[in-house]
């Protein structure tokens, strides 16, 4: 039996603010500002001391006296009365305790203060080893006792089922009931996993389940349209088609990267269809576009990875285009095609922007490195890229919904997330997703060694300045973690080291099957391991026996990532938890990066005092560096909102049509 | 570049029954030799412009049909120009903006709701902003004239114009034959006694007027469905909102629509001239005159202008069949600008051809220079009439005019998605064209002056007086004539001069004969009768000289001046009546007023040269030999012809009769100038002498007036 608020609850979501402007937004980005003071990180850890000075008088509880606690807890939480704001720091000594004696883990101190921020809907930077799962379910402990749904998104299935069965326990004793929900699940175990207080599952998942569950609705998305219906006795039964019983509060992992590298890449729900005619046009317009020649045909603006075509090329190209399909002859579309063709030809490789496997085009993810196989390219790139490729085109498919990250995740009540690297995108998670950031300190200091970072005029010297790092570092029996940006690069210097003499295990989208165990051998004495960014995110490398006293790890960057966050985890590899590393990041003035973002006349200034090899080529060529990351991330900071507006008014202005999500 | 053939979102419409609401009536319309049509909802009086082939797609739309199924039908059809995906979803944006759309479910509520309010607060922003042209809606006038139709018909017609050409020429000749008491009664026509006539008679005149659009509207069988009060500059006067006339197909029509208020107003000017012309002083004749007065002024000042949003301007739109003339030709500037200064590519004009693009640039570039005149007119004019009040408003209008675009400009820079590549080039090509503005009206000096009131007056110049009395008999010199000294002006006689003078004559024989025998017979006597001799001997040489005066004589070279000398003849005067005056022409001193805030750079600046410009004579700039200024401050004029009482532009203390006593202290400067000039000298002639300083900077200059300005009016 449903009753009207578990209904309404449904489909309840928050209406998102609209994006503010102009003066508002200079205005609400100091309230920002407010919102990030030091003063509120003092506050918090206050508290956790507070809440560790009552541990004593916790310990002396029977298991019962401390279930009857919890219970009485769970109680104010529910009842959402005002002494419930009061509440956490108590209920968190309780149930550090009950974590004590059922997992057998004591949260720290930094991670009560984790837990608060998480509580108050901050953004928790906490470094990796820092013990984010547990942080996450002491909240979770606190979000599932107040009844609302409340989701834990992971990075991966594995992690959402490891996480919320090592975490049961506690949350059982606590009165809260904990699942999960995972890709290979049916729609029924799905739903089991839903109804859950607290539901462990990946953004992929809970993105798609939410969109399914909108598209069974479909005109029912409004409570009161149902009710009504339900009234007038015409009531679909729309309950044995859904597995959520809505959304309220989640937790996100890894928020950076859903919140910001991966927010406008949208999840689609879509199903296959033919169109030969366009499958035909794509063939056509590349082969056409093979023929054209930059700067002469068409120019390239590479720092906004844009193509202009010539107005000469105009008579041209209707003689070129005659025997295309009649959709695609008038001069608009023509040119849209060739445009699309043209940004296949110059913008995408093979092994940097994709591989091919099995005679498919599988997307490497740019941020990750990690392969894509299910994600294509919008309708009419994808297709240009497999007929240069010269493999089968496979027709665009036809999209039933769709929905990007950055759109979904505004629709919760509550927000919150942990990563290792936050404080540089501060301002876009609280304009966009009106989330503070809130950096924990660590739980014992940091002993990475950060050398300064090596500027080379051309990568030639930069190469060989990272080959003479590794094998320096490798005499010293130190295990050695080299990131690189592509495919390619990673298998070029795997080549490079070879010729040395050394032997190196590399871990690529490619090579991908082998990750666990190359991982899992990389802290080991004398390990040399490439890595594509891979081996950033979440990847945790134990060090090996006595590693430790030769210094630890050693992370190479052999080039700047276009935000300084990836960069930055990638670092965070060595140095986990106390223990000793060090890393060294290397550039070359013939980077992308660099190549893309600085100014032709200053970067061959910076490369001549490179050359010469003066005092201030080290401090200009570092500032050319923060210079171009800051304005890449800019760039696409401006794009991620302008895709935001775009969702906004198209929202705005097709809301008559209900093919869209709505209450 | 976007690629609209295929868009994301069109899986949010493809499956959708959508089409126009059933009361949606579409027109076709030229607009500047293309073909167009307009879909129109009377419920809602909105309005939407379709191209045809838009249209031909917006025609398919059918409630039994999806989307998906009448865009693959449309592109079947005609493959190449068919509308892509994004292009429908923008116009369907558009549409259902306009609430033209009809779909099978209700729509989001919310987002109405959304709209409404955006909408709301939008129409109160947009007042405030137009603070100066408030307008309140007050009731729906379109069942009154339906009921006037018979009227109206009556009205327009050719006959109707006929009459009206008639009565126009014949007002026409009424105004040429009075045209001289025309020209004096307009003196007086801002005058504070008058103020009320004119603005009674404002009302009625923009009254008219705007029945006159209403009528024409109502004509063509458009309705009008909003009348109301608008404050201009705070004046309540009446308004009309025609435009329904905009989806009237003849353009002729829709000019006839905007004439139409000129057309009443024009007509009620001739009726209300004739009116004037035939009665006497009274309420009907000054109110009469008071309407020509407006009728003939705003018609030529405003409602013909097309650089103002009034009647001349849609006219003139109308006309060049260019719809949203002034924000096609702002967009157009901003085109401008951003194409050829920011370097932006991929923009779009409004102007279709050259000829187009011609007139949006000028149209553009001169109503914003009228309109900053006029702006600045109104905030200069507000700020000083309505005192506290008036600063309150003037600082209203300055962020409305001033500060927000200011404001927006800097947003426009600063966040514009637009600009995005072209940032630095934008902000660096708008900073040097403020900093070369600013370096113009800052660094580069002009020529500085300021001038001062002042009357002309003769170096060598006397009252001419009798010094003697007696009855004119003869004018020797007529008026006019040149004079030297010694010359006879008039003659006069006195019988009884000559009487005196026998009578002392004989007194005086007889005492010489006395004293002849006294001689002889009485020593003793001697003395007393030679002082007698004497007496009468001095007053015998006053009376000759009295006798000698009965011809009056210039004492100086010059001009006898003495107009009436020839109603004298005949008149007894008394000995020192002034009959005329003698001037000398050949030297002349001009006697200056030099207000208190300009006084000091008459004495801490160095003065680069004078001149003086007489009044009617301004063409002709007379140098200045040398000037004295009197190191003293003064209350009294030299003329009264320079304060306000005798028609200058000095305030006078209004307790003073004579109109000589000033409210504030000046300092007297006296110019002798160079008589050598082709201009006419005359004594008591008032004008204006120009005292040129070192040139400064028009920024200095601005901020000097403005300073006085605000030191003067509200003495801080």
């Amino acid at each position: 039996m449903t009753t009207l608020t578990t209904d309404h609850r449904r489909t309840a979501i928050k209406t998102p603010t609209p994006l503010l402007t102009g003066l508002d937004a200079g205005i609400y980005s100091i309230a920002g500002r407010y919102h990030r003071r030091p003063a509120l990180l003092k506050n918090l850890l206050r508290m956790a001391e507070d809440i560790d000075a009552q541990a004593a008088l916790w310990k002396e509880k029977t298991d019962e006296a401390l279930k009857e606690k919890l219970q009485g807890f769970r109680e104010i939480f529910r009842r959402h009365k005002k002494d419930h704001e009061q509440a956490p720091p108590m209920a968190l000594a309780a149930i550090r305790e009950a974590s004590d004696r059922h997992l057998g883990l004591r949260p720290y101190k930094v991670q009560l203060a984790g837990a608060l921020a998480l509580y108050k809907g901050h953004v928790a930077e906490m470094a990796t080893g820092e013990g984010k799962t547990l942080t996450a379910g002491l909240a979770g402990v606190l979000w599932g006792w107040m009844g609302f749904p409340c989701h834990i998104i992971t990075v991966n299935d594995y992690l959402a089922d490891r996480d919320a069965n090592w975490l049961s326990p506690l949350y059982n004793f606590c009165g809260v009931s904990v699942g999960c929900v995972t890709g290979e699940m049916d729609p029924t175990t799905r739903r089991q996993g839903y109804l859950n207080d607290v539901t462990y599952t990946t953004c992929k998942e809970i993105v798609a389940d939410f969109l399914r569950d909108r598209l069974w609705m479909d005109t029912l998305q409004h409570t009161g349209r149902r009710q009504i219906q339900a009234l007038a006795g015409r009531v679909r039964d729309i309950e044995r088609g859904l597995v959520m019983r809505g959304i309220h509060t989640a937790v996100v992992d890894e928020a950076d990267s859903i919140f910001i590298d991966e927010a406008v890449t949208p999840l689609i729900i879509s199903r296959a269809r033919e169109n030969e005619p366009f499958v035909q046009a794509c063939r056509a317009a590349y082969k056409i576009a093979e023929t054209l020649e930059p700067n002469k045909d068409y120019r390239i603006d590479k720092q906004y990875k844009d193509i202009e075509l010539m107005p000469s090329l105009d008579d041209r190209l209707t003689e070129l285009t005659r025997d295309m399909p009649d959709m695609f002859r008038g001069p608009g579309r023509r040119n849209e095609l060739i445009q699309q063709a043209l940004n296949a030809k110059e913008f995408f490789h093979r092994d940097s922007q994709y591989v091919i496997q099995k005679d498919k085009i599988v997307i490497v993810d740019e941020f990750t490195g990690r392969l894509m196989p299910q994600r294509t390219w919008r309708a009419g790139l994808h297709q240009m890229v497999e007929a240069k490729e010269k493999l089968n085109i496979t027709p665009p498919s036809e999209t039933m919904a769709r929905l990007s990250f950055q759109r979904f995740y505004r629709f919760f009540h509550k927000l919150a997330g942990m990563t290792g690297t936050a404080h540089e995108a501060a301002s876009e998670f609280w304009h966009i997703y009106g989330l503070p950031v809130m950096t924990v300190p660590l739980n014992k200091p940091c002993r990475r060694t950060v050398y300064p970072r090596q500027i080379h005029a051309d990568q030639q010297s930069k190469w060989k300045a990272v080959v003479d790092d590794i094998v320096n570092m490798h005499k010293q029996g130190r295990p050695v973690l080299i990131g690189t940006r592509s495919v390619k690069t990673s298998e070029e210097l795997s080549k490079k080291l070879g010729l040395q003499g050394l032997t190196c295990h590399v871990l690529n989208a490619v090579r991908h099957k082998e990750e666990a165990k190359i991982v899992s051998r990389a802290g080991l004495q004398g390990a040399i391991t490439v890595a594509t960014n891979m081996a950033g995110r979440g990847t945790d490398i134990k060090l090996g026996e006595g590693v430790a006293a030769l210094g630890g790890l050693h992370v190479i960057a052999t080039e700047c990532h276009e935000s300084a966050r990836i960069d930055r985890q990638l670092f965070g590899r060595s140095a986990r938890q106390g223990d000793p590393g060090s890393a060294r990041s290397y550039v070359s003035m013939e980077d992308e990066l660099i190549v893309r973002y600085v100014p032709k006349p200053i970067r061959e200034t910076i490369i001549k005092q490179l050359q010469k090899n003066t005092k201030l080529s080290h401090w200009t060529g570092n500032k050319a560096v923060k210079w171009a990351q800051s304005k890449a991330q800019r760039i696409a900071y401006y794009r991620r909102r302008s895709v935001l507006r775009t969702d906004t008014w198209l929202e705005d202005s097709l809301s008559f049509a209900h093919g869209d999500i709505a209450e | 570049m976007e690629e609209k053939t295929f868009h994301e979102s069109w899986y949010r419409i493809a499956n959708q029954r959508i089409c126009l609401r059933p009361s949606v009536r579409v027109q076709r319309q030229m607009f500047r030799g293309s073909k167009w049509y307009v879909l129109r909802d009377p419920f809602s009086n909105q309005f939407y412009r379709l191209r045809p082939r838009t249209y031909q797609f917006v025609s398919r739309l059918n409630a039994s049909r999806t989307l998906e199924e009448v865009w693959k039908e449309d592109m079947s059809r005609d493959p190449e120009n068919a509308p892509g995906q994004g292009d429908i979803i923008e116009l369907l944006a558009q549409l259902y903006h306009a609430n033209l759309l009809h779909y099978n479910l209700a729509a989001n509520s919310v987002k109405l709701f959304e709209r409404y309010k955006k909408k709301k607060q939008r129409i109160i922003k947009a007042n405030l902003m137009n603070i100066m042209f408030f307008r309140i809606p007050l009731f729906d006038p379109d069942e009154f004239l339906k009921r006037l139709m018979p009227f109206i018909r009556f009205l327009l017609n050719p006959y109707g114009a006929a009459a009206w050409v008639l009565m126009l020429l014949l007002g026409l000749k009424v105004a040429i034959d009075n045209f001289a008491q025309l020209q004096v009664q307009s003196q007086g026509i801002l005058s504070p006694s008058n103020l009320f006539l004119l603005y009674v008679g404002l009302v009625i005149i923009k009254t008219i007027h705007e029945f006159g659009h209403a009528f024409v509207v109502r004509r063509f069988d458009g309705e009008v469905h909003t009348m109301g009060v608008m404050f201009l500059i705070f004046n309540p006067l009446p308004y009309m909102d025609a435009s329904a006339a905009w989806s009237f197909r003849n353009k002729w029509k829709r000019v006839l629509v905007g004439s139409a208020g000129m057309i009443f107003e024009l007509f009620v000017a001739a009726c209300a001239i004739i009116i004037w012309a035939f009665t006497g002083p009274g309420i009907i004749h000054s109110l009469a005159y008071n309407m020509v007065f407006i009728a003939s002024v705003s018609t030529i000042l405003f409602n013909i202008n097309p650089l103002l949003r009034f009647d001349g301007y849609y006219i003139l739109s109308d006309l060049l069949d260019m719809p949203n003339l002034h924000q096609q030709a702002s967009q157009h500037l901003k085109y401008l600008v951003e194409h050829y200064a920011f370097g932006l590519k991929n923009l779009e004009t409004p102007a279709t051809n050259k000829r187009e693009a011609y007139i949006l640039t000028t149209f553009g570039i001169l109503s914003g220079i009228y309109r900053i005149f006029v702006f600045s007119a109104i905030l200069l004019f507000v700020a000083d009439r309505f005192l506290l009040a008036g600063i309150i408003m003037a600082l209203i209008c300055a962020v409305a005019w001033v500060i927000t675009p200011i404001v927006k400009l800097i947003q426009y820079l600063a966040a514009s998605p637009r600009l995005y590549r072209k940032r630095v080039r934008a902000v660096t090509v708008c900073a040097s064209t403020f900093a070369v503005i600013f370096g113009f009206l800052y660094y580069c000096p002009f020529p500085y002056n300021f001038k001062a009131p002042g009357v002309l007056k003769s170096v060598d110049y006397m009252v001419a007086v009798n010094k003697t009395s007696g009855k004119v008999i003869q004018i020797i010199t007529p008026s006019g004539t040149q004079v030297q000294p010694g010359d006879p002006l008039l003659k006069m006689e006195n019988p009884e001069l000559g009487l005196k003078i026998r009578e002392n004559q004989a007194g005086l024989d007889e005492a010489r004969a006395l004293h002849k025998k006294a001689m002889q017979e009485q020593q003793a006597d001697l003395k007393p009768l030679a002082s007698r001799i004497e007496f009468f001997n001095k007053r015998l040489k006053r009376l000759y000289y009295e006798q000698d005066q009965l011809v009056l004589r210039s004492d100086i070279q010059g001009i006898w001046i003495s107009p009436n000398v020839k109603d004298f003849v005949g008149m007894w005067i008394p000995r020192g009546t002034p009959v005329g005056q003698l001037v000398n022409e050949n030297n002349y001193y001009f006697d200056s007023v030099v207000a208190q805030a300009d006084v000091s750079q008459l004495f801490s600046h160095g003065i680069r040269g004078t001149q003086v410009k007489l009044h009617g004579q301004a063409n002709i700039s007379i140098p200045v030999k040398e000037y004295t200024s009197i190191p003293m401050e003064q209350t009294r004029l030299p003329s009264a012809a320079l304060g306000w009482s005798g028609g200058g532009e000095i305030a006078i203390d209004t307790t003073d009769n004579q109109g000589v006593k000033t409210a504030e202290p000046f300092y007297q400067v006296r110019a002798t100038i160079d008589t050598d000039t082709n201009a006419s000298l005359f004594h008591g002639r008032s004008g204006k002498i120009r005292f040129k300083l070192a040139a400064k900077p028009l920024l200095w200059q601005g901020w000097r007036k403005l300073r006085q300005l605000i030191q003067r009016r509200y003495q801080v």
